[in-house]
This record gives structure tokens, C-alpha cells and sequence, in this order.
């Protein structure tokens, strides 16, 4: 049966479908070329920046697509909501910032983009009208996780040879990658039935009312409707907290000497301040220790 | 807001998604695996943004919060374990653990 076919898929949907299958199977095939060209491996840094270069390509195609449907749409019904303009940019900073994580050979290159997508991820929570979850989601990644990334990286690289190679410094398992071909096949045909499944399907649900939307109502649902899963995320912090000590600690052995030392009563300290001679001056007056 | 607009931040959502995924299947380094994770957490949380914007009430929030909660339990966790797990063998290959395959 064809595609194209109006009984395929229930009810001849695909005639109205934004991204034709055709236009999201070519855009996931080439993406997933640029990307699997642009994953850390130990080809020739040009052959890189070209699997970029393809990525980049095949991400401007898709955002020009969207663009022109959301630019008729609005054209077509003034008065119904619109995209946002930053929406773009943030979303192509987002996108590429994922794209340079997953495929930048330094950690801590890979941990500065994760921070950039971090902050054009909270741009679109404010276009979305959670402020309150933008403020939140910079202060908890960037502020707190990507603290912790920052400092196991330090504690837990431990740089190689040096060099003036772009490569130069890493190790092996930085600069190869593993499975490059079946994990961008999977994760692409994935995204090529996630878009395909997304933009098929005009016309779903109605958004219902419309209540309060902001941090105060957010507060008042979260302790009163909510109080249950606040409570189960303190649980769950508190148990993480345990376990992470209890994981990272290390043994450190104590020789008997130090522990004896550590058991017996400290010495008497002569803290009695009439028994300390003072010395370096000829006034007998200053030599008396003044009272009280 | 409306269907249009839900369409394209679940098309970001998406694509944030698959981008984490073939970075945990492809990196090698543990760490940098673990960031993909997170990678993928933010996808699932724009998306729940933004069905909590186009439904017009707070449930997606809330649950965006648990979705934090979780991120930062499993971070510090995560890299507990990676600190370990470097101890014992002194390097973050994941490869170095191979053969804890079934």
C-alpha cells in the first residue's frame, strides 16, 4: 500500500501532513550521515567539520520547512497564537549545542555546550510561560550539576601525551567512539518516526481552560494537590545524598599508633595565664598580669 | 497556544531526545555518557513544558520539577559511581567493564 494512500494510517491524514515521509526519511538519512561523519574518531579533522557541515545542512532544511508551514498558518488565521521569533534562535542553539556535546572529543568542552543548551533550553521554558522552571532548571544544571561533571572530570581524566595535534592528549576512549554507524542509524530512524508522528496529526486534542499560569499558582499546586510527590522528592533527594556518600567514600587506613594517639586523653595544657612569664619590658607595672 | 506551536516544541523535544540517545550509545567516556542522560532528560522535559502550556494548566511543571528532582538524584549518584568505578581501574572506558555483560 503507498503512502500517500488515504487508508493508510486511518482516515487520509497524510494529505495534510506537514513534513512529507519522504522529505523526513531523506533529512534523517543525511543528518545521521553528518553526524556519524562528525562523531569523535580519528579521521582527518576536515572529514569533521564536512560531517558538520551536513548536520548543519540538514537541520537549516528541516527549520526552513517548519518555518514556511508556521509562516502560512499565521498568514492564513491572523488571530490564532503564534511562534514566537526567539523560538527559532533558541531552538537552533539548543539543537547544535546537543549536537557539539555529544560529539565534542573533550569532556569538558562537552560539559560547557551541555551549559549552553542548558540556557537556550531555559529560553524556551520562559517563551512557554514557566519562569519559574527556567529559573530552576539554570540554577540546578548549570549552577549544580554541571559543578559536580566539572570536578569529577578533573578528578578523573588524567591527560596523556601532549602535543600540537587536535587530538593530542586524550584518551583512547575519547577519541573513538563505539558503534558510530548502528547508533546513528537507530537514533535517527527514531527521530524520523518522533517527527513523522508529531507533525501528522493536525487537529488533536483541544487545550482545555486556560487557568492561572504563574509562579504563585505553580506554588499553590505544588502544596496543595502536589504535596504528596514534594514529599517523595525529598525522600528521594535525602536517599541519593546517603548513597552518594556511601558509594564515593574511601577506606583509609589508620596505623595503630595514630589510633592509640587517638584515644588517649590530650595533654594538660598549662592554660592558667599567671604562669606566663611576659618578657621585653622594663615596666614592672605592665609585667603583672592585669586582673579581670 | 495552539497546536501549531505544540508541534514545534515537541519537534526540539524530539530531536534533543535521539541526540542524547546515540550519544550515550556511541561516547565511550562515562562521564560523558552520563551528560548525555541529561541531554535526554532535557528533552523529555521541554516536552512536558510544553503539553503543560498547551493545556493550559500546571501538571507539566509539576512534573517537570520531578524530572529535575530525579536528575540531580541520579547525577550525584552517577557520578558516585564513576568516581569508583575509576579507582578500581584507573580509566573511565566503559569498555574497561565489559565484562559485567550478561
Amino acid at each position: 500500500m503507498p503512502l500517500s494512500d488515504p487508508g493508510f494510517f486511518g482516515g487520509g491524514l497524510l494529505a495534510q501532513a506537514v513534513l512529507h515521509p519522504v522529505l523526513v526519511l531523506v533529512l534523517c538519512i543525511v543528518a545521521g550521515i553528518g553526524t556519524f561523519l562528525l562523531l569523535p574518531s580519528r579521521r582527518e579533522p576536515a572529514t569533521r567539520k564536512i560531517g558538520g557541515a551536513i548536520a548543519l545542512l540538514a537541520l537549516l532544511v528541516l527549520g526552513a520547512v517548519l518555518f514556511r508551514w508556521a509562516a502560512g498558518s499565521a498568514a492564513s488565521a491572523p488571530d490564532a497564537p503564534k511562534l514566537n521569533p526567539y523560538f527559532w534562535i533558541f531552538a537552533a542553539v539548543t539543537v547544535i549545542g546537543a549536537l557539539r556535546v555529544v560529539t565534542h572529543p573533550r569532556p569538558v568542552y562537552s560539559a560547557l555546550y551541555f551549559v549552553l543548551t542548558i540556557f537556550s533550553t531555559a529560553g524556551l521554558f520562559v517563551l512557554l510561560a514557566a519562569e519559574f522552571m527556567a529559573a530552576a532548571l539554570v540554577l540546578i544544571y548549570a549552577g549544580a550539576i554541571l559543578v559536580t561533571y566539572v570536578f569529577v572530570i578533573m578528578l578523573a581524566q588524567q591527560s596523556q601525551n601532549s602535543g600540537d595535534q587536535p587530538l593530542a592528549g586524550l584518551a583512547e576512549y575519547d577519541v573513538v567512539s563505539r558503534e558510530p554507524i548502528t547508533a546513528c542509524a537507530v537514533g535517527f530512524a527514531l527521530m524520523g518516526v518522533l517527527l513523522f508522528v508529531i507533525f501528522d496529526r493536525p487537529g488533536g486534542l483541544p487545550p482545555s481552560a486556560t487557568g492561572p499560569f504563574d509562579t504563585r499558582a505553580l506554588g499553590e499546586t505544588l502544596f496543595s494537590r502536589d504535596l504528596l510527590s514534594v514529599e517523595v522528592a525529598g525522600v528521594i533527594l535525602t536517599l541519593a545524598m546517603v548513597g552518594a556518600i556511601a558509594i564515593a567514600r574511601r577506606r583509609v587506613p589508620v596505623s595503630q599508633a595514630d589510633r592509640l594517639r587517638e584515644t588517649q586523653p590530650p595533654p594538660q595544657v598549662a592554660d592558667n595565664p599567671h604562669t606566663i612569664p611576659i618578657y621585653g619590658t622594663d615596666n614592672p607595672r605592665q609585667k603583672a598580669y592585669p586582673e579581670a | 497556544m495552539n497546536e501549531l506551536v505544540l508541534q514545534h516544541y515537541l519537534a526540539v523535544g524530539g530531536i534533543l531526545f535521539v541526540i542524547g540517545l546515540i550519544g550515550f550509545m556511541t561516547r565511550r567516556n562515562l562521564i560523558v555518557m552520563f551528560l548525555c542522560t541529561e541531554l535526554m532528560f532535557q528533552g523529555c522535559a521541554l516536552n512536558l513544558i510544553a503539553f503543560g502550556a498547551y493545556h493550559g494548566n500546571l501538571g507539566g511543571q509539576v512534573f517537570t520539577i520531578m524530572v529535575l528532582v530525579i536528575a540531580a538524584a541520579e547525577a550525584s549518584l552517577a557520578l558516585g559511581l564513576v568516581v569508583l568505578l575509576f579507582r578500581h581501574k584507573n580509566t573511565l572506558d566503559a569498555n574497561a567493564w565489559r565484562e559485567l555483560k550478561g
